[in-house]
């Protein structure tokens, strides 16, 4: 076993600008020749160190040791230099530009006026593709190819600027199971060519399936580091979710009531027009709380779209109070029970150079109570019940005229928190209520949604936080792939069988 | 009562961004005037008598301004709702071919301005409706559709004004509108009608619209952010085609008023001179009135006033026009400079600091 480190990152820290830290001390080796593994939940890390290995970010600690020899790598340039090409989630390739162009693109060397030397270019990429078994149509424009295809492509374009490290970033995201396949072959042949991998993913049969050794991350530090014969989904789930007991006594539903929201057989597609949703049935009964867990990008964004009326139902029906919505807006919506916390706040909650009190009758700015019949507005009374919320809530604002771009990321949070939750409402649909929240912050927006909930209220509950989901759920379901993976009361689940499920493994 | 300070802050920064490029404009302005050898107190102090001192002057620029407070208000309320409307121009257009047809056409004396005024108007909208539905139908970006539409009109309105409407008499212009039909004059001898107050009223409306009612709450939330628009629960489609018909208004109402509010001719000239370009400097109206409807009404007044004045200037203190030009010109730059202020205000905080 060829055991020579390739890649050395020691005590790796990164702070990012806005004071967020990512990386705490993070020590990482690759060895040459092998594929590894990165594995974690969304918010981890992996790809904030893997664009540090690249040269794309700066680290705020640490060091980088490529072939034992330390680097600093300021641009992708330089971490290409130092054999280093990275393949992102979302691709970097121009469209209408033919496969053989966008992998010469950048490489045409010579001044700005020499001629292209596109039949040199092809010669080598043509030797590339045979080495490899990368099959890609060079004279195609990309935009034509499928998405495998594409990022066939990219692999080659860092090939060919001769990179002996490959990272891909969740390459399967957007793949078919057999273009997965197709991949996987390729990074078997790449591996025989001497070439060393990095497969970030945050699924458990894949990380299981491909690689030689794993590094599995939680929370910006390494939680684990075994070789992959030694793994199990058992313990990579447990490493990647942790083992951390569920705080707290879970005050549960007392009374059910009636179903609130049924949805039956959902299909939705995403902005692609793929589906992403794929039938997708349950409901909520007043007086509960049901959370969806699982890790983001697998359909929950765009089934709580589907939900509060933003995205069109392709199949299926979704029910509020017995009423089919399919072809209601937002605010029919509102007008029939909903709230709606949304998982962008600053971008879909808010307005941000609209001021507080603007900001707070988003929405409501059609009641009666503010814009009377004829819809003149009274600002009188906006401003009153402005003023309500933000004490009602704690909104730390200088005034309800400071524009809502000047508040802290928590108060923004609380702000809309503050709206959603006053509103009269039946059903309240909360995305990542306490994303980014400080511990009091989200102690108190847990508070609040268990309030709703005693008072009678349905709750749907999204997080990509586990332990939110289940201190939270009165039922909890897994999503995975745009299907439920699994549905039932927290107590039936342990986190290593969630923590399976959430990685797509099915558990029994 | 902090939330009075800061309202009251939020109105000033406009206020004094605007001041600045306008100063910004008059300094580079004058060492124009230096290169050339031209005296630059003498040339501004011409300048502002000739355009605010003395009951003629003030006229002469507030007839001027009449238009540009309109047409601002077209670019203005687009730029509000998230639009780059320039169709102003072409709006003008046919709502001045609309205030000839309809100032024409003999109807009862106590109708007819009013009759005239929302004909103008109703035209002025009709043209930014093509534009408006195919923005929210086909995704037509405005810029390319009221481009077009506004060279379809010039040779539309050319035809017409030469055409079948040409004033047989004199055929440098066409018809000139009935009596009935015409603005009062309210300064005799100057060119001042009431067609300044329906601008005015005109611009206060639309502050009403904007930000008292629950439409113009959409608007401006369509404007900022049309993802959070549709989550709570507005349609962008409505509010879009909404400002384009109020900025239809405006523009019609502004041709109107050089037909129906322009003495000594009551008409559209032969070469469109009357109406041309109203449009286009709307859009300097706007930015230097922060796309606020009261700030065009202050903008256009200066505006009007360095028209008016600059012919003071070349008369008395012997400056080309064209200096005057150029000084719009960079009056329009510092104000386009977005922030502007803001770098100023740090560069200035950190010197004085050191």
């Amino acid at each position: 076993m060829n055991s020579e480190l390739i890649v050395e990152m020691l005590s790796i820290r990164k702070v990012y600008p806005d004071g967020t830290v990512a990386l705490r001390g993070v020590d990482f080796e690759v060895r040459k020749g092998e594929i590894h593994g990165l594995l974690g939940e969304n918010g981890a890390g992996k790809t904030t160190l893997m664009k540090i290995l690249s040269g794309l970010l700066p680290l705020t600690e640490g060091e980088i040791r490529i072939q034992g020899k330390p680097v600093q790598l300021r641009s992708t340039m330089e971490g290409l230099k130092a054999g280093i090409g990275i393949v992102h989630q979302h691709f970097a390739l121009v469209p209408p530009f033919t496969a053989l162009q966008n992998i010469f693109l950048g490489e045409e060397g010579g001044g700005p006026l020499s001629p292209l030397k596109l039949e040199e270019a092809r010669k080598k990429v043509g030797s590339l593709i045979e080495k490899v078994g990368l099959k890609v149509p060079l004279d195609t424009p990309v935009e034509s190819l499928p998405v495998g295809v594409q990022q066939r492509a990219e692999i080659l374009k860092i090939l060919y600027r001769n990179a002996e490290i490959l990272i891909l970033d969740e390459p399967t995201a957007s793949l078919t199971p057999l273009e997965v396949d197709e991949l996987f072959q390729i990074l078997r042949a790449l591996k025989k060519e001497g070439k060393t991998i990095v497969f970030i993913t945050h699924k458990l049969k894949e990380v299981l399936e491909i690689t030689d050794r794993i590094t599995v991350l939680r929370n910006g530090k390494v939680t684990g580091k075994l070789p992959t014969k030694l793994a199990t989904p058992d313990k990579l789930a447990v490493m990647m979710i942790g083992k951390k007991v569920v705080p707290g006594e879970i005050k549960k539903a007392k009374a059910l009531g009636q179903p609130v929201l049924i949805v039956k057989d959902l299909v939705v597609k995403n902005d692609l027009d793929i589906p992403i949703v794929n039938g997708v049935s349950f409901k909520v009964r007043s007086g509960e709380i049901f959370g969806i867990a699982g890790v983001e990008g697998n359909g929950q964004s765009e089934l709580v779209q589907a939900i509060t009326g933003l995205r069109t139902i392709e199949k299926g029906e979704i029910r509020i109070n017995g009423v089919e919505i399919s072809r209601k807006n937002p605010v029919e919506l509102y007008r029939m029970g909903l709230a709606h916390i949304p998982e962008d706040k600053r971008k879909l909650g808010l307005i941000l150079d609209f001021d507080v009190a603007e900001n707070s009758i988003l929405g409501l700015h059609k009641e009666p109570k503010f814009s009377g019949r004829v819809g003149y507005l009274n600002w009188k009374k906006v401003y009153s019940y402005a003023i309500g919320l933000i004490e009602r809530f704690g909104v730390i604002t200088p005034s309800i005229m400071t524009n809502a771009k000047s508040l802290s990321g928590g108060n923004q949070q609380r702000l809309v928190a503050a709206r959603e939750l006053s509103k009269p409402s039946s059903l309240i649909v909360a995305a990542h209520p306490t994303r980014g929240l400080d511990v009091a912050a989200t102690h108190y927006i847990r508070e609040l949604l268990i309030e709703m909930r005693d008072v009678g209220k349905a709750v749907l509950l999204i997080s990509a936080d586990l332990d939110e989901v289940t201190l939270l759920s009165d039922r909890i379901a897994v999503m995975y792939e745009g299907k439920f993976i699994g549905l039932g009361r927290p107590s039936e689940f342990n986190r290593r069988d969630l923590g399976l499920m959430m990685g797509g493994v099915k558990a029994v | 009562m902090s939330s009075l300070t800061e309202s009251f802050s939020k109105a000033v920064k406009p206020i004094t961004e605007g001041v600045f490029a306008i100063g910004i404009g008059l300094f580079v302005g004058a060492l124009l005037m230096l290169v050339w050898g031209f005296d630059p107190l003498r040339a501004y102090l011409e300048l502002f008598r000739g355009a605010f001192f003395g009951k003629f002057q003030m006229a002469t620029t507030l007839s001027y301004a009449t238009p540009y407070i309109l047409t601002g208000i077209t670019f203005a309320i687009g730029q509000r709702a998230g639009l780059f409307n320039i169709g102003g121009e072409g709006q003008v257009y046919m709502g001045a071919i609309a205030a000839v047809a309809a100032g024409t056409y003999a109807l009862p004396t106590s109708v007819h301005l009013l009759v005239t005024v929302i004909f103008s108007m109703l035209a002025g909208a009709a043209w930014a409706l093509p534009p408006a539905v195919l923005k929210v139908t086909r995704g037509v970006h405005e810029v390319v559709s009221t481009v077009m539409l506004n060279w379809t009109c010039v040779f539309l309105c050319r035809y017409l004004a030469m055409g079948p409407l040409v004033d047989p008499n004199s055929a440098e212009k066409t018809i000139s509108v009935l009596p009935s039909s015409r603005f009062p004059i309210l300064l005799s001898g100057s060119e001042l009608t009431a067609a300044i107050f329906a601008s005015v009223v005109f611009a206060v409306v639309v502050y009403i619209i904007l930000w008292h009612t629950a439409i113009g709450y959409e608007i401006r939330a369509v404007g900022l952010n049309p993802d959070a628009a549709r989550y709570g629960g507005i349609s962008p489609l409505r509010s879009t085609i909404l400002a384009f018909m109020l900025g239809g208004f405006a523009a019609g109402l502004a041709g109107a008023s050089q037909v129906i509010g322009r003495p000594p001719t009551w008409a559209i000239y032969g070469t469109l001179a009357n109406i041309t370009n109203l449009g286009f400097d709307g859009i300097a109206v706007a930015l230097i009135g922060r796309n606020h409807p009261l700030g065009a009404i202050i903008a256009a007044i200066f505006f009007g006033g360095l028209y008016t004045g600059s012919r003071y200037m070349q008369m008395y203190a012997r400056v080309p026009v064209e200096i005057v030009r150029a000084l719009h010109g960079i009056i329009i730059l510092a104000v386009a400079i977005p922030g502007l202020l803001d770098i100023i205000k740090k560069w200035w905080e950190k010197r004085r600091g050191k």
